[in-house]
């Protein structure tokens, strides 16, 4: 089988904060990539710089040095219009607080993208996304009317519905019971499984890592381990020999 | 984006009641001034094209003059007759008004200030219309307009005493009449009054007209011309169109001057009402960060984020100014209501809904709005979007330096503009900048402040000290709080110390221009041995000095210089009750065929030597030698040029004294005042004036004008103490977690609760104590610069307690702002404070 390609990655990234004695490498030199139609989970203890990596990728945040790249396209000569028009355009995220606009219906939540970049949806395409995150009577509500779990449905479902290269997900189940958990991480895996979607994970949990095809570790900055079809059990193992 | 503003003004309608109502007061003022001044001046422009509609040609005072007598020169019987007795002349009617009141059968005064007016014969050229009745024809009848008959209960038939300048009258009312659309052609009233009676009741008993108006048999054009070389020296002719411009100009003036006025002051509600609108949005901003934020994260380009915001503003500036107008048709009733009270009452009758009016106000208060949310929105467009993926645990953020040394550059820059800029401009660009550098400047305050009162805090025990740390710990947003009460406190400070001492110098310069303390002029009668006797009487009064003057027309060196007053009386007490100082000659050189000028009456070149023709109403004149220059005062405006008794006898013959000067006890005048008034109320041809009327007039506008400006500001402070409660609100919800931990290790709630007012005074005292420091410094600087710039003598007024005021008020907001926050803080069961994230 030949190898996959990069939806999205970095190459020699790093990043510094402070300066002097003070300076903190969040990432020190880091090089990966995503490959397209993967599920792929980032993990660490605090403090590895897991999240940065996955900002600085996704255009929220900048490298201090080295290149991040969505698809064909360096992030590092972009400017702060250019960068937003790549996420809106490009890539889908699902937050830890699901981060809806509470003015808006779920619905309007949903299609904010479009919305944002003046397209109409794709009614079929937006049917199939309501239906697979299962809200189909909750459209007309607003987030305050939503519990949390139907709250993350609706995240995801905007994550999804301009079918983004990628979807960046940060801890998206950090504030959810196991139960509703473990639906929206079985939406995300079914969505690569059967709509070839890449998605990139930020978590802390090994339950959720478990959903991944793949689990990268940081440590300190840096990559220091690379898990293929992890399991629960695997990956608490990993996390243990931080420890040590 | 602009369905996004909609729901976004929808769902925040609470946060923008502020902000609705700065646009409501304002936009309401702006366009219920509007109304009641489109009512006036076409009520009033309207009457004038009909009522003078005949008139060809007329005969009118040439008001060149430089003193208040212009306009009181008259056209005697023999020039009348020559302008009546011309071929061209097809119907002639003459006009003459001096003021008349009533008396009632209670022995009490009404229609005070009513004018009585000739009644003009020729029905075409009489501007006054019979409305019911009978023309007045023989001596002892009169006619009223509809206004004072429905005013007073006066009716057709009715006898009545008239006081006038005569004296009383007995009089029957035998018709009452119309101005076109209005009631009286004059404000507060009109008594016409037949020509058998007029001269003796209005003008001493000298048959003279203050104007002509003509009909022409054939064209205007050759009356006109016809009527040139026949008018009497210190009148000119003018068109029939031309009159009526003029009139039009001079009714409508008042109109346009009151709508002028009010709309001055209405914008000045709107543009401080930009200070509230940028308040209340950039609170709204820092509030919805999160929201923001998730927007930029999904893709939403900072261009359209801040049109978001644009759009709000849109909807919210739109709808304010929609009520706002709809309230100004309510107001514009109020409006009259407070001008009636002030004796103001307006011509016309209901509201004209001018389209003009309405479109303005619309545009003006949308506009404002959108002007004052621009910089919010341009901040919500740079909106991170990590802070839409930051956990809710508040850091500690640090400032700029940067930003500190180029904040601290613009400030001091500033300052130095300000104190030694050689130009308005730049005293002005100072003030800018300096204000500009101060906002900036704002987290390195908060830091500094927090530095600075955690010793003094420390007295409060730990809650303290913490209290000074949280202040410094998210200074951006400390100082945006605190930079909405600093503008606030600033602008308040600002107006109040530049306001009070420049009324302060004002009043100074019109006090110095005036020593007489009142002055009684007489319109159409004279000043009598009996009236000066009372006015000896009165408690407190010291001198009365009645005077003779005549209104003549004056050429100097050959030069016509229009009207002006000549007066005569006794000097030397004429010189003690009036500031009357000459700045070259000698009163001692004044005597026969010589006079003294005023300053603004001397051609170029001319002084001391030149010549002065005078001509009176009956075309006399006599040739005078210039032998004294009077400068520029208030008591000289009154008097005019100065001649002795003999030479006014020698050009109009023995006339009685028609003003006086009346000179009261130092501290009395307001109490001596009022029992002038009293005497002088008797006597309806008298007016009476205090002699500092124009800087109690200045005066009060002062006052006003700060008061209004101060009262509108204040509003701001209130948005900012929203402002601040929102904040400690926010960091509170941020903190949950850490005041949890707090309680857990045994801070009792009580102090907690403590700890967030010592936070909320803390911010409340920044912003306060640098608004009043920047505002006291401002206002220093630019009064010192007008001084500077100017070479005016004028110096820098503190309002002490006023200050104190402030700062009071400002500390006790900080506390009044806690109380809501300091509940939340502790609301929340420890151990849920300790889960939440």
């Amino acid at each position: 089988m030949e190898a996959p390609r990069a939806a999205a990655g970095a190459v020699e990234a790093r990043k510094t904060y402070g300066a002097g004695d003070a300076v903190v490498h969040a990432l020190d030199g880091v090089t990966v990539a995503f490959p397209a139609g993967r599920f792929t989970a980032i993990m660490g203890p605090s403090g590895s710089g897991k999240s940065t990596l996955m900002q600085c990728v996704a255009g929220l945040d900048r490298l201090t040095s080295g290149h991040a790249y969505v698809g064909e396209t360096y992030l590092t000569n972009l400017n702060k219009t250019q960068l937003a028009l790549l996420r809106r355009d490009r890539l889908g995220f699902i937050f830890q607080q699901y981060n809806l606009i509470p003015t808006l219906t779920a619905k309007e939540n949903i299609l904010l993208p479009l919305t944002l970049a003046g397209r109409s949806p794709d009614p079929e395409w937006f049917a199939s996304i309501v239906r697979t995150v299962g809200l189909g009577d909750r459209l007309a509500n607003r987030p305050g009317q939503l519990s949390g779990g139907q709250q993350q449905r609706v995240a995801v479902a905007r994550a999804l519905v301009s079918r983004p290269e990628i979807v960046f997900a940060d801890e998206p189940t950090g504030a959810l019971d196991s139960r509703t958990g473990s639906e929206i991480l079985g939406f995300m895996r079914s969505m690569v499984d059967e709509a070839g979607q890449t998605i990139v994970m930020v978590t802390h949990d090994p339950h959720a890592a478990s959903y991944a095809d793949a689990v990268l570790f940081l440590a300190d900055g840096r990559i220091i381990d690379e898990m293929p079809d992890p399991t629960v059990e695997r990956v608490l193992d990993r996390m243990k020999r931080f420890e040590a | 984006m602009f369905r996004l503003g909609l729901r976004g003004v929808r769902f925040n309608l609470g946060r923008y009641v502020a902000t609705l109502v700065a646009i409501v007061t304002g936009v309401a003022f702006f366009a219920a001034s509007g109304f009641l001044g489109a009512r006036v001046v076409s009520a009033l422009e309207g009457d004038i094209d009909r009522q003078f509609g005949a008139v060809d040609a007329a005969v009118i005072a040439d008001a060149r003059g430089d003193d208040d007598a212009a306009g009181d020169l008259r056209i005697g019987a023999a020039a009348y007759a020559r302008l009546a007795a011309l071929p061209q002349t097809a119907g002639i009617g003459g006009e003459l008004a001096a003021g008349v009141s009533f008396l009632g059968a209670d022995g009490r005064v009404f229609a005070s200030r009513a004018t009585g007016r000739l009644w003009i014969a020729d029905d075409a050229l009489n501007p006054v219309d019979v409305a019911a009745g009978a023309a007045p024809a023989a001596a002892g009848e009169i006619a009223v307009d509809r206004g004072l008959a429905a005013e007073h209960r006066l009716a057709v038939g009715d006898a009545v005493t008239v006081l006038t300048a005569a004296g009383k009258r007995a009089a029957t009312i035998t018709g009452l009449t119309r101005f076109g659309d209005s009631d009286g052609q004059d404000l507060n009233g009109t008594v016409s009054i037949p020509a058998a009676a007029a001269f003796e009741w209005l003008n001493r008993g000298r048959e003279e007209y203050s104007s002509v108006l003509l009909r022409a048999r054939g064209s205007a054009a050759d009356l006109v011309a016809a009527v040139e070389p026949v008018v009497p020296a210190g009148f000119r002719v003018q068109s029939g169109e031309d009159l009526r411009a003029e009139r039009r100009a001079d009714a409508a003036g008042f109109g346009r001057f009151l709508t002028l006025a009010l709309q001055a002051f209405s914008s000045l509600a709107l543009v401080v009402g930009g200070f509230v609108i940028y308040n209340t949005f950039n609170v709204i901003v820092a509030q919805r960060t999160r929201e923001l934020a998730v927007l930029a994260a999904i893709g939403a380009t900072p261009k359209q984020l801040s049109r978001a915001l644009r759009s709000e503003a849109l909807v919210i500036g739109l709808v304010g100014s929609v009520l706002g107008v709809a309230s100004g048709f309510g107001l514009t009733f109020g409006l009259m209501a407070v001008l009636s009270q002030l004796g103001i009452d307006l011509p016309g009758a209901g509201i004209r809904v001018a389209p003009g009016t309405v479109v303005v106000s619309m545009l003006f208060g949308t506009l404002i709005t959108l002007v004052s949310a621009s910089l919010p929105a341009r901040r919500a467009g740079r909106a991170e979007p990590l802070e839409a993926l930051r956990q809710a645990d508040a850091g500690v953020v640090t400032v700029g330096k940067a930003r500190t040394v180029l904040a601290s550059v613009l400030a001091g820059a500033g300052v130095v503009a300000m104190l030694v800029g050689p130009s308005a401009a730049v005293v002005g660009a100072g003030a800018l900048v300096l204000f500009l550098g101060v906002v900036g400047l704002g987290p390195v305050l908060a830091v500094g402040g927090g530095r600075v009162l955690r010793p003094v805090l420390r007295v409060f025990g730990l809650e303290g000290a913490l209290a000074a740390d949280n202040t410094a710990r998210n200074p951006q947003r400390t100082a945006t709080t605190a930079n909405a009460l600093l503008i606030g406190v600033f602008l308040v400070t600002f107006v109040t110390v530049a306001g009070t001492s420049a009324k302060d110098f004002i009043l100074d310069e019109i006090n110095a221009l005036s020593t007489a303390d009142f002055t009684i002029t007489s319109d159409g009668g004279v000043i009598d041995a009996p009236l000066v006797a009372d006015l000896q009487a009165v408690d407190g009064v010291v001198r009365v000095t009645p005077f003779r003057r005549e209104t003549v027309a004056l050429t100097v060196d050959g030069t016509t210089r229009g009207s002006t007053s000549l007066s005569a009386g006794d000097l030397a007490s004429l010189r003690e009750a009036a500031g009357l100082d000459l700045v070259a000659g000698s009163y001692e050189d004044l005597g026969p065929g010589t006079v003294v000028l005023l300053q603004t009456q001397l051609t170029d070149g001319g002084g001391v030597g030149s010549t002065a023709v005078v001509t009176d109403a009956a075309g006399r004149s006599a040739s005078l030698r210039v032998v004294g220059v009077v400068g520029v005062s208030l008591d000289a405006m009154a008097t005019g040029a100065v001649v002795t008794d003999a030479t006014l006898d020698d050009l109009v013959g023995a006339t009685p004294p028609t003003v006086a000067f009346v000179t009261t006890e130092p501290g009395a005048q307001t109490k001596a005042g009022e029992a002038i008034k009293a005497v002088t109320d008797l006597r309806p041809d008298l007016s009476l004036q205090a002699g500092n009327f124009v800087g109690r007039l200045i005066g009060a506008i002062f006052d006003f004008l700060i008061a209004a400006v101060n009262g509108l500001l204040l509003m701001s402070v209130v948005i900012a103490l929203i402002g601040i409660v929102n904040t400690l609100t926010l960091s509170i919800l941020e903190r949950r977690r850490e005041l949890g931990l707090l309680r857990v290790v045994g801070m009792v709630d009580r102090r907690v609760r403590r700890m967030v007012r010592i936070e909320s005074v803390v911010i409340a005292t920044l912003g306060t104590v640098c608004g009043l420091l920047l505002g006291t410094f401002c206002g220093f600087a630019l009064v010192t610069a007008i001084g500077r710039l100017s070479g005016a003598g004028i110096s820098v007024s503190l309002p002490v307690g006023l200050l104190g005021g402030i700062l009071g008020l400002g500390v006790a907001m900080g506390a009044l702002a806690s109380l809501i926050p300091a509940y939340r803080s502790t609301r929340l069961a420890v151990l849920d404070a300790l889960r939440t994230t």
